[in-house]
C-alpha cells in the first residue's frame, strides 16, 4: 500500500493540488501601495478559512475592511442570496460543489474576470480551466478546495473496502451512515446507472427507472443505517464514538480524523465516486465587487491561506505551494493512489434540474419508508 | 405546612427531584470534563487533560466580543419582547374583547414557523420596509420569536388572577395604568420571569435569524455553529462550559443579592 | 416575587384618599406629563381601547402578520425566486401537491404523533419536579432550586444535544462504564434509536413545561390544601381535587409550548434519532435545502403546518381548559 502511495504520489497530488508545485511560489505578498479608496468588502465564508493574520495583512495594505459572516452550510448561503435579490448584503461566498452550478443558474453570482486576478497563475494548472468550473462560456469562481465522495471506513473493524457493496454486507448491519441524497448518485453508480445524470438529458423515462432503482436498493437495505446525517461533524464524531464502522462521506471531515490519528482511511471504491472543488465567488450586483477582486488575488499569493482551509476542512488545496506548508500526516491524509484518482468524475453541469428534481424526491421517499 | 402533605410523598417527590437534576446536569458534567481533554475532537477516554483550550478560547478576542454582543442583543429583544408579550396578553383577558382566539393564535404564529423560513420571510419583510440589516433588525428577529412565549407564560397566571385584586385597587382610586403596575404586573412576577428566561435562552440559541438579519458581527451561536462546522473540538467544550459557569455565578449572586434585600 | 396576599393586604392597608401613592409611582403619576397623556386616555373609554389594544395590534398585524405574508405570496407562485425568462403566474398547485401525495402527508401525521407523545411525556416527567420546587421547598430555598433547574440550559441547545451525545453513543460514558465493570462486552447501541430522542428531547424541551407549571402551580394558596386535609382529603385526593384543577392554567401553556415548538421547530434533537424519525419540519426544509429548491412548495408546506398545529393546540385547549375555565 505504501509502495503504491509513492510511486503515484505524485500525479494523484497534482490533481488535488497538495504537492507538485508546478509553478513557482511567489514567496512574498507582494507589496501594495496603500490604495486611497476606503471601502468594505463583506464575505460570507467558514470559521478559519481565511487566517487572521492574512486578513489583518490584507486590511492593513489594502485599507479595506473584510467583514466576515461565518456559516455552517451551503442551504444558509443560498437562501439568504436568494431572499435578498439584487440588493445582495455579501460580495463574496463560498460555494460547494454540488452547488456550483445551483448558484450560477439561479443568477446569484457574477462571471469571474481572471484577468483582475495578476497571481491566476498560482492556481494549479488542473484547476485553472476546467470543464466543470466552465458555464455558459465562463468561469464563475476561483477553486480553493478539492474533494470528492468516498468511502470511509474504520480500519481497526473493517479492512478492505473496495466496493460500495459493503455498504449494504449485512456483517455490517446498523454500523453505516450516509448523506441520502448524494448516497442516491453514488448507489446509481453502483447499479451501473449514471448518478450524474448527464447522460439522461432528454430522456426522463431512463432516468426516473435508474432513479428508482437505487432508491429501491436504499428503502431495502435501510436496516443498514444507524443514522442518515447531513453535517460532516456529524459522521465524525458516529465515526469517533464507533457507533459507525462505514460511511459514505465526503473526503474533508473524514481527512481530518486521518490528519488528527483516528484509525479511518477513505477509499474510492472501484464503481467509481464524484468529485468537487469549493470555490470563493463574486456575488452578482455585489456592492464591493472590485475589493472582491483584491481579496481574491491576495488569497493566491498567500499559500498559507490555502494550507489554512485544508488544515480547517481536510481537503485538498487547489493553490501552489501549500504542499510545503503542510506536515505529512495533513499531506497523506488527501492522498489517493492514481488508480482512485481515475475513478473520479467531476461533477457537471449539464441536465441539472432533472437530477436535482429526481433525487430530492427519491430522497424524501427513502426517508419516509 | 408538615400536616399538609404526608411524608411519603414528599420524599418520593424529593427523591423525584433530585433524580431529575442528575438527569439533567449528567451530560454537562461529561461536556465540561471534555474541555480539558488534549486532542482535537471530543471522545472517551479523555485521555491526557490540559488547561490549553481554556487558554485559547480566554485570549479569543472575537470569543469575547461576540459574548458581549450575544448579552446585548438577548437583553434588548427580552426587554421589548416581555413588554410586547404583557400587553398582548392584557388584550387577550381584557374584558369584552372580541376574537380572542384569533389573537391568541396570532400571537402565537412565530412559536411555530420554522427557523429558516421564519429567517427567510423576515428577511424578505424587513427589505420591504427598508430596514437596514444589523444590530435592530436582528433584535427585531428575536423579539418576534420571542413574544409567543411571553404571552403564554403571562396567561399561565393573567387567566385565573382573583379580579378583586385590581378591584380593589380601582376601589382605592388607582386608574387602569397604575393598578396595573402596582398589582398585575406584581401578581405575574413569577411567570414574567418565566418568559424573560425564555426571552434569553431563545435569543442566544437562535442562529439561523441572526445570520439572515446581520451577521457580520458573530454572536456566540453563530460562532459556535461555525466551529463545530470544521469538527466538534473540545475548544466548543470549553466555551460552554465558561458561559455556564458566568451565569451560574451571575444567577447566584443575584439570588443571595434579592434574598439579602427581602431578609432586610 | 412578590405574594399575592401581601399585595391585597398592601392596596386594603392604604389610606382610601385619591391618587396618594408613596415613592416614585406617585410622582409620576401626579407629574403634568401624565396627566395630560397616559392619565387622560384612561379617563377616556376610547383611550382606554387604544391604550390597551393599539400597540399589541399594530404589533400582531405588522410583526406577526407581515413576514408570514411574504411566505404565503410566495406559496401561490409558481417560480419563486422569479429567473429571467421565466413567467411566475399565481397558482394553487404547491398546496394542492400536498393533498395529493402521502409522501409529504405521512410525515405530517408522524410528526403530530410524535409531538403528541413528547408533550404528554414532558408533562408526567416535569409535574413532579413542578409541584416540589413550587410547593414543598421553602419559599427562601426556591430560587436557588429554580436556579439549578435553569443554570444546564445556558449551555445551548447544540452543546447540549451533544452531550446527551457523549452520553449515550457507543463509545459514550454509560457504555464505557458498563465495560469497565464488566457487565457487557460489546457496546449496546443506545444512541439514534427512539430511546435516545426520547431522553434528549426531554432533556432538551423540559424548560418549555416546568417554568409555566411552576408559575401556576405557585399561585395556589397553601390554605386551600391545609382545609383540604382538615377535612379528611389523602394527597391524592387533594392532587386530584384541587392542584390539578388549579394548576389547569400551567398545563395548558406548558403543553402547548412544548407541542408547538416540536411539531415545527424543534431541528436540535432529531440529531439524537434514528434513519426512522423523520418529521414534517424536515420535510419542509429539503424544499428550501435541498438541491432543487422549491420555495413555493416549502412555504406552502410551511402554512400547511402553521394552520394544523395552531388548530390542533386549540382543541387541546378547548378540551383541557373548557369553556369557562380558560379565557381563550
Amino acid at each position: 500500500m505504501s509502495d503504491k502511495l509513492t510511486t503515484t504520489r505524485r500525479t494523484a497530488l497534482k490533481l488535488f493540488g497538495t504537492g507538485a508545485a508546478v509553478l513557482a511560489m511567489p514567496s512574498i505578498i507582494r507589496p501594495r501601495p496603500a490604495w486611497a479608496e476606503n471601502g468594505v468588502l463583506n464575505v460570507t465564508t467558514y470559521d478559519k478559512f481565511l487566517p487572521q493574520e492574512f486578513l489583518e495583512k490584507f486590511q492593513k495594505d489594502t485599507g479595506i475592511e473584510v467583514r466576515i459572516r461565518l456559516t455552517d452550510d451551503q442551504g444558509k448561503q443560498y437562501n439568504l442570496l436568494t431572499a435578498e435579490g439584487t440588493n445582495p448584503s455579501t460580495d463574496m461566498v463560498t460555494v460547494a460543489g454540488h452547488r456550483y452550478s445551483q448558484f450560477i443558474s439561479s443568477k446569484l453570482l457574477q462571471p469571474l474576470d481572471t484577468g483582475k486576478i495578476s497571481n491566476w497563475k498560482n492556481l494549479n494548472t488542473a484547476y485553472q480551466d476546467a470543464p466543470w468550473a466552465r458555464i455558459d462560456g465562463n468561469l464563475w469562481g476561483l477553486p480553493i478546495l478539492a474533494g470528492y465522495e468516498g468511502l470511509a471506513r474504520n480500519v481497526d473493524y473493517v479492512k478492505e473496502a473496495p466496493s460500495w457493496e459493503i455498504m449494504f454486507d449485512p456483517q455490517y448491519k446498523g454500523q453505516t451512515s450516509y448523506i441520502v441524497s448524494d448516497f442516491m448518485t453514488i448507489a446509481m453508480q453502483y447499479l451501473g446507472h449514471d448518478g450524474d445524470f448527464v447522460t439522461y438529458a432528454g430522456k426522463p423515462e431512463i432516468a426516473q427507472k435508474a432513479t428508482n432503482e437505487a432508491r429501491d436498493l436504499l428503502i431495502k437495505h435501510k436496516d443498514m443505517v444507524r443514522k442518515y446525517y447531513d453535517a460532516g461533524s456529524e459522521v465524525q464524531q458516529m465515526f469517533i464514538n464507533e457507533d459507525i464502522y462505514l460511511a459514505h462521506s465526503w473526503s474533508g471531515p473524514a481527512a481530518k480524523l486521518i490528519m488528527d490519528g483516528h484509525p479511518i482511511q477513505l477509499s474510492v471504491p472501484k464503481e467509481g465516486t464524484f468529485g468537487f472543488c469549493y470555490t470563493l465567488n463574486v456575488v452578482n450586483n455585489a456592492p464591493n465587487a472590485e475589493n472582491a477582486y483584491k481579496l481574491l488575488d491576495a488569497i493566491l499569493a498567500s499559500p498559507e491561506v490555502g494550507a489554512a482551509m485544508t488544515r480547517q476542512s481536510g481537503y485538498s488545496s487547489t493553490m501552489n505551494g501549500v504542499a510545503d506548508l503542510l506536515n505529512d500526516r495533513e499531506k497523506l491524509a488527501s492522498t489517493l493512489s492514481q488508480e482512485e484518482v481515475d475513478r473520479i468524475i467531476f461533477f457537471s453541469s449539464i441536465n441539472r434540474d432533472m437530477k436535482n428534481e429526481m433525487i430530492d424526491r427519491a430522497t424524501a421517499e427513502v426517508k419516509a419508508a | 405546612m408538615r400536616n399538609m402533605v404526608s411524608d411519603a410523598p414528599r420524599t418520593t417527590l424529593t427523591a423525584f427531584y433530585w433524580a431529575f437534576i442528575l438527569y439533567l446536569l449528567l451530560p454537562l458534567t461529561l461536556m465540561m470534563a471534555m474541555s480539558f481533554k488534549d486532542a482535537n475532537f471530543v471522545a472517551f477516554p479523555i485521555g491526557d487533560w490540559t488547561l490549553d483550550w481554556y487558554a485559547k478560547v480566554m485570549q479569543d478576542k472575537q470569543f469575547l466580543e461576540a459574548c458581549l454582543y450575544s448579552i446585548m442583543i438577548a437583553a434588548a429583544s427580552t426587554l421589548a419582547a416581555t413588554t410586547l408579550g404583557t400587553w398582548i396578553a392584557m388584550l387577550i383577558v381584557a374584558d369584552g374583547i372580541r376574537g380572542r382566539t384569533i389573537i391568541f393564535a396570532l400571537a402565537c404564529l412565530p412559536a411555530v414557523v420554522p427557523g429558516m423560513i421564519s429567517a427567510i420571510s423576515l428577511r424578505i419583510f424587513i427589505s420591504t420596509i427598508d430596514m437596514p440589516t444589523g444590530t435592530a433588525a436582528i433584535i427585531l428577529g428575536h423579539t418576534v420569536h420571542a413574544v409567543p412565549f411571553v404571552v403564554v407564560m403571562a396567561l399561565t397566571r393573567l387567566r385565573s388572577m382573583p379580579r378583586n385584586l385590581v378591584d380593589a385597587a380601582r376601589d382605592l382610586g388607582a386608574d387602569g395604568v397604575v393598578a396595573f403596575f402596582r398589582v398585575t404586573l406584581p401578581y405575574l412576577g413569577p411567570a414574567l420571569f418565566g418568559g424573560m428566561i425564555f426571552c434569553v435562552l431563545l435569543s442566544i440559541d437562535d442562529f439561523v435569524r441572526t445570520f439572515f438579519l446581520g451577521g457580520y458581527r458573530p454572536t456566540l451561536p453563530m460562532l459556535i455553529f461555525a466551529k463545530v462546522q470544521g469538527g466538534m473540538s473540545p475548544e466548543i467544550n470549553a466555551m460552554a462550559t465558561i458561559v455556564l459557569v458566568v451565569t451560574a455565578a451571575v444567577g447566584l449572586y443575584a439570588e443571595f443579592i434579592t434574598r439579602r434585600a427581602r431578609t432586610r | 416575587m412578590v405574594n399575592s396576599n401581601t399585595i391585597a393586604g398592601d392596596a386594603a392597608g392604604r389610606s382610601a384618599s385619591i391618587p396618594k401613592y408613596s415613592t416614585g409611582i406617585a410622582r409620576i403619576v401626579n407629574s403634568a406629563i401624565y396627566r395630560h397623556t397616559l392619565g387622560a386616555a384612561v379617563e377616556s373609554p376610547i383611550g382606554r381601547v387604544i391604550l390597551l389594544a393599539g400597540v399589541p395590534l399594530i404589533w400582531l398585524i405588522m410583526l406577526h402578520i407581515g413576514p408570514i405574508y411574504q411566505m404565503l405570496k410566495i406559496s401561490l407562485l409558481s417560480h419563486y425566486p422569479v429567473q429571467p425568462g421565466v413567467e411566475s403566474h399565481f397558482t394553487l398547485d404547491n398546496y394542492a401537491i400536498f393533498f395529493r401525495e402521502s409522501l409529504y402527508f405521512t410525515p405530517l401525521i408522524k410528526s403530530f404523533i410524535f409531538a403528541t407523545a413528547a408533550t404528554a411525556a414532558t408533562l408526567v416527567v416535569v409535574y413532579p419536579v413542578a409541584y416540589y420546587v413550587a410547593k414543598i421547598v421553602k419559599p427562601e430555598g426556591r430560587s436557588k432550586a429554580l436556579l439549578l433547574l435553569l443554570v444546564p440550559f445556558w449551555a445551548g441547545e447544540l452543546i447540549r444535544t451533544f452531550s446527551v451525545i457523549m452520553l449515550l453513543a457507543n463509545r459514550g460514558a454509560v457504555n464505557v462504564l458498563l465495560r469497565e465493570i464488566g457487565l457487557i462486552d460489546r457496546p449496546i447501541p443506545m444512541l439514534y434509536t427512539s430511546f435516545s430522542l426520547g431522553f434528549g428531547l426531554v432533556y432538551l424541551i423540559c424548560l418549555y413545561m416546568l417554568l409555566p407549571l411552576y408559575s401556576a402551580i405557585e399561585k395556589i394558596p397553601g390554605q386551600y390544601l391545609d382545609a383540604a386535609a382538615d377535612l379528611g382529603a389523602g394527597p391524592f385526593t387533594r392532587f386530584r381535587r384541587i392542584i390539578l384543577p388549579l394548576s389547569k392554567d400551567g398545563i395548558v401553556s406548558g403543553c402547548s409550548l412544548v407541542f408547538l415548538t416540536c411539531i415545527g421547530v424543534f431541528a436540535t434533537p432529531m440529531l439524537l434519532g434514528g434513519p426512522n424519525t423523520v418529521m414534517f419540519p424536515e420535510t419542509i426544509s429539503g424544499f428550501f435545502h435541498g438541491a432543487s429548491d422549491k420555495w413555493p412548495v416549502g412555504a406552502a408546506f410551511a402554512l400547511i403546518m402553521l394552520v394544523t398545529a395552531l388548530i390542533a393546540a386549540g382543541i387541546f385547549m378547548r378540551l383541557v381548559g373548557g369553556k369557562k375555565g380558560s379565557a381563550i
